[in-house]
């Protein structure tokens, strides 16, 4: 599915990523934690192909493609999906449009028909509803207005609805109360067919209690410097990252 | 003194009932001359591309096809590089109104196109001026009064070569007529255009307006559309500019009587090194009149983009309700935007607002609409279209609507982004 090898990533002249491994095959669920600082949101980014992030060293392969020679978009066509820690405000543009364009460029990509906005409503309203969130969000603007737990949810539902092949989740709990973050891991549980893939980035082990990961591995400084089973989380959890030692100190800098 | 002046100023011959007016506009190019770079005017819009031209004369061609606007039942007036190519006697022109050339015999005719030809446009207009002076062809709308005329009338001009075309459209609607105008003017080959209208609104007249000022690349257009309203007159314009070498539009809108209203909706999508000027100036004489503008832009690549908005409220001109609203979108970091909203208030009970804002691309929107697969011109089309589309919607010819549409999305799309 995924393959990172030796990723080296830099925003503003600052290296980030620095010498990055992982190897995701379909179906699995990789959570992966770390200290504040340690390049976790920028994985995300890197690999979506924001503007502003450079790689200047490695490869990164989906499904045999060179990610890294793709586009934004074509990345997501390619079946990539990053659900946003802090997804973007837009006004102007409602999120049935929005997600219905979204859905349609995913369908020319499996050359498939674009879907009537008849179709495409139920299919959204359906959506909607497995992620708790009132019909009337479809026609308000990308995240209007959204309190921190709409947003996330619009975040999962967009990821119900566009079907990806790889999942890259950033910090989907962050700011979620017990019930919100049931329902997100609801969303992303009922997703799992054993060939879709997870790369679930958090800082908290409370979230692989409800999305349960099938390898925990632990970014510090740009690497992934242990990796383990669910159990390694539980680890974190108790005793924090200090076994890391001199390489989280200086993460932390 | 620009060559090209000179030899318009020699060409001037004609000597037909419009002679008096023709004369005053050449002693006024005289006197003026041509404009001096710093002239407020011009100041963003350098006239090089006509200051060296060789004046030419407009010659008849072959009739072009004529772009459709698709479900649009008007009556066509074509101008084919400056001549008037339409048989004007054989159009199917409902009751109530006529159509006629300014060439006429009709001495009755000839009277009511005297008191508009040269009389709304203010003097002001260099290019109106020549206009005034050299124009042969041209037509008039006159419509009865309280006669209510459903079918557009749409003029069309178009330049397919070398000319200097100088085209003239002279409207007149009686008290509580109503009727819907539309000007529309393209090329893209080497020509120089001065199209030029004048509208007299008697009271409680209802004119439906449209410009669309389409010429591109090396086709140069110089040109205005003047109205005067009266009382209670009603006026909902809408005026779409593309860019070329040199587009300049000009527009007066002038409240000569009370409780007169003026909607005024301008776009304008520029690309590549086009550039285009719309100069408006709305005057409200008399008390309790009301105005709104919104011109809205999106300039791209190395395009210019010239506005000047000025709204004069004469002391009489108590009650005033007048709004001016300039919003663009630079698109790149090499195209200008230059633009001047001016307020110039004598009356003291009255309500005003002016506006002007440049906009950019919000980066971090269109990261996330490409995330979820969207194509980048899609995306920067649902991005920042929709503050023009906001005009379109407000376009209240359905079938011009639903052409406009489409043809502006396409042309935004197909703007450089860089």
């Amino acid at each position: 599915m995924l393959s990172i090898k030796n990723l080296h990533a830099s925003v503003e002249e600052k290296n980030i990523i620095k010498g990055l491994n992982l190897e995701v095959k379909p179906g699995e669920v990789h959570a992966i934690m770390g200290p504040n600082g340690a390049g976790k949101s920028t994985l995300g980014y890197v690999l979506s192909g924001r503007e502003g992030y450079e790689v200047s060293d490695g490869e990164v392969s989906l499904n045999g493609k060179d990610l890294l020679e793709l586009e934004v978009e074509e990345r997501a066509r390619e079946g990539l999906f990053l659900a946003f820690q802090y997804p973007v405000e837009i006004p102007g543009v409602s999120n049935m449009e929005f997600m219905k364009e979204s859905v349609n460029a995913m369908r020319e990509q499996r050359g498939e028909e674009p879907l009537t906005a008849a179709e495409f409503l139920k299919k959204a309203k359906e959506a909607c509803k497995q992620v708790q969130l009132p019909l009337d969000f479809l026609k308000r603007g990308v995240n209007e207005g959204f309190s921190g737990g709409e947003k996330k949810r619009n975040e999962i539902m967009q990821m119900i609805l566009l079907e990806p092949k790889l999942c890259i989740l950033d910090e989907s709990d962050s700011g979620l109360d017990v019930d919100a973050l049931q329902v997100v891991a609801d969303g992303v549980n009922s997703q799992r067919d054993g060939e879709r893939s997870f790369i679930v980035v958090t800082h908290y082990q409370r979230l692989l209690d409800y999305i349960k990961p099938d390898f925990v591995h632990i970014l510090a400084d740009g690497k992934i410097v242990k990796s383990g089973d669910a159990s390694l989380a539980l680890e974190v959890e108790k005793s924090g990252y200090a076994f890391l030692g001199k390489a989280y100190e200086e993460a932390e800098a | 003194m620009s060559q090209w002046l000179e030899q318009v100023i020699d060409a001037a011959q004609i000597s037909d009932y419009l002679a008096p007016v023709r004369q005053q506009a050449l002693e006024k190019l005289k006197a003026d001359g041509w404009p001096a770079r710093r002239n407020e005017s011009w100041r963003f819009t350098p006239l090089t591309p006509v200051e060296k031209r060789e004046a030419k004369q407009a010659v008849q061609t072959e009739s072009l096809p004529i772009p459709a606007i698709d479900n649009l039942n008007a009556i066509d007036l074509v101008f084919v590089d400056g001549v008037l190519v339409t048989q004007i006697n054989t159009l199917d022109v409902p009751a109530g109104m006529s159509i006629t050339s300014l060439n006429n015999d009709d001495a009755a005719t000839q009277q009511a196109i005297s008191s508009v030809y040269g009389q709304v446009k203010p003097t002001r207009h260099m290019f109106g001026l020549v206009n005034d002076a050299l124009c042969q062809h041209g037509i008039f709308i006159n419509v009865e009064a309280d006669a209510k005329i459903d079918t557009p009338v749409r003029i069309v001009n178009m330049t397919s070569q070398d000319v200097d075309a100088h085209t003239r459209v002279v409207v007149k609607l009686a008290e509580g007529a109503r009727a819907t105008v539309i000007e529309q003017g393209f090329g893209d080959t080497e020509s120089l255009t001065t199209a030029f209208a004048e509208y007299d609104l008697a009271d409680d007249a209802h004119l439906e307006h449209y410009r669309f000022a389409m010429f591109t690349g090396k086709a140069k257009q110089l040109g205005g559309s003047h109205f005067k309203l009266h009382n209670r007159t009603t006026l909902n314009s809408t005026m779409v500019g593309y860019g070329s070498e040199l587009s300049r539009l000009d527009v007066d809108i002038h409240h000569a009587g009370e409780f007169a209203d003026a909607k005024m909706n301008a776009i304008y999508l520029l690309a590549e090194g086009e550039l285009f000027d719309l100069h408006s100036t709305i005057e409200h004489a008399m008390p309790n009149g009301t105005t709104e503008e919104n011109a809205r832009g999106i300039v791209g690549d190395k395009a210019r983009a010239v506005f000047n908005g000025r709204i004069h409220i004469h002391r009489d001109a108590q009650k005033t309700l007048a709004e001016l609203n300039n919003r663009n979108l630079l698109l790149s970091r090499r195209g200008v935007i230059n633009t001047k909203p001016e307020l110039e208030i004598y009356a003291d009970d009255v309500k005003c607002a002016h506006g002007a804002t440049v906009a950019e691309i919000e980066e971090e929107a269109l990261y996330y609409l490409l995330t979820r697969g969207v194509s980048r011109s899609k995306a920067l089309v649902m991005l920042n279209f929709g503050f023009i589309q906001e005009l379109i919607n407000d376009v209240p010819n359905t079938a011009v609507r639903e052409w406009l549409a489409p043809i502006l999305s396409e042309r935004f799309a197909q703007m450089e982004v860089k």
